[in-house]
């Protein structure tokens, strides 16, 4: 592999992995957001001054 | 009005992403496959399309971010939180294109220099450009109040800037191994033409709109979080409420406690 292919992997692969691993994130505190919707509620606990 | 902020999916951001990934696409091939060779460096030139547009993301645009959104905060009439987690996210995806530009920028220094690292003012200033960054993000870390966190990041945030003219102006200020303006020279005379120009300029909007696109899935993380630390917040606080209300009322119910069998006193008794 030449320097070029490697810059352009290392460069390309690292954005994809990173922005994969921010997708993950969103969905596990969406996932999060959900389960503590469904307790939170019948508490009353929504609203808040 | 939601006061943790908006987390829907805007639709910009998706159009944003997707003109992004195409855009970084038509520059890898560009960039790999059309334009000629470099007449002095050969194909090694072709690492151009990339390593100055991450350069320009990190250094400007992540920089840029970062330093409005904390001096937003940090101004009293607009202080909120979205500013305080516009820098956050700014600085994330900032450290991962100052990575990036140090591993790319070695990449190329190997061949073209002979070492893979050199203390140049330059390289040394992006790569503690970087270190700040992930101190930023470490600081962070530390519990303390939301607003507290928020004023102390946007502090060292400001001070991190300090170093984005450092980095501009180092191969100015100092005989660096770094060449310096490598498009524009200080009397802006373009030094690139042809093919070669449209694919370092594509290479600079592809990264751009990548940048974009980052930062409002990062900004929309940082949101989610926030939600989710403040219905755990207030789910705790529901449930300490739950245990006060019902030790309260047994004692109301029971003036002469019965002791338990053990003989211990319990809270009620004390």
């Amino acid at each position: 592999m030449s320097y070029v292919d490697a810059g352009y992997t290392v460069a390309l692969a690292t954005l994809f992995v990173y922005g994969l691993g921010l997708g993950l994130r969103r969905r596990r505190w969406e996932r999060a957001l959900r389960a503590n919707e469904a307790p939170a509620d019948p508490a009353g606990s929504g609203e808040r001054s | 009005m939601n006061p943790t902020g908006s987390v829907s999916r805007p639709r910009w951001l998706t159009v944003v992403g997707v003109l992004g990934v195409v855009a970084v696409g038509f520059t890898v091939w560009l960039g790999l496959w059309i334009t000629p060779p470099d007449a002095v460096q050969g194909n090694l030139a072709r690492l151009v399309y990339v390593h100055p547009a991450i350069a320009t993301v990190a250094l400007y645009w992540a920089g840029g971010v970062a330093v409005a959104a904390s001096l937003f905060y940090l101004w009293p009439r607009t202080r909120t939180f979205f500013w305080d987690r516009l820098a956050v996210s700014a600085v994330e995806v900032g450290a991962v294109f100052a990575a990036l530009t140090c591993v790319t920028g070695s990449i190329w220094g190997r061949p073209a220099w002979g070492v893979w690292w050199a203390w140049d003012a330059r390289l040394t200033s992006t790569a503690l450009l970087l270190l700040l960054e992930l101190g930023y993000l470490a600081l962070r870390r530390v519990p303390t109040d939301p607003a507290v966190r928020a004023r102390r990041s946007a502090v060292a945030a400001l001070l991190i800037a300090v170093d984005v003219p450092i980095v501009h102006f180092s191969v100015d200020w100092w005989q660096t191994l770094h060449q310096g303006g490598t498009v524009l020279d200080p009397g802006f005379h373009l030094h690139i033409h042809g093919s070669m120009a449209w694919t370092f300029l594509l290479g600079f909007i592809a990264f751009s709109l990548i940048f974009v696109w980052l930062l409002g899935v990062r900004y929309r993380v940082e949101v989610l979080s926030d939600q989710v630390g403040d219905q755990e917040m207030d789910v705790s606080l529901a449930e300490r409420w739950s245990e006060g209300t019902e030790l309260v009322g047994a004692a109301a119910s029971s003036p002469v406690p019965a002791a338990p069998p053990g003989g211990a006193p319990t809270m009620v008794d004390q």
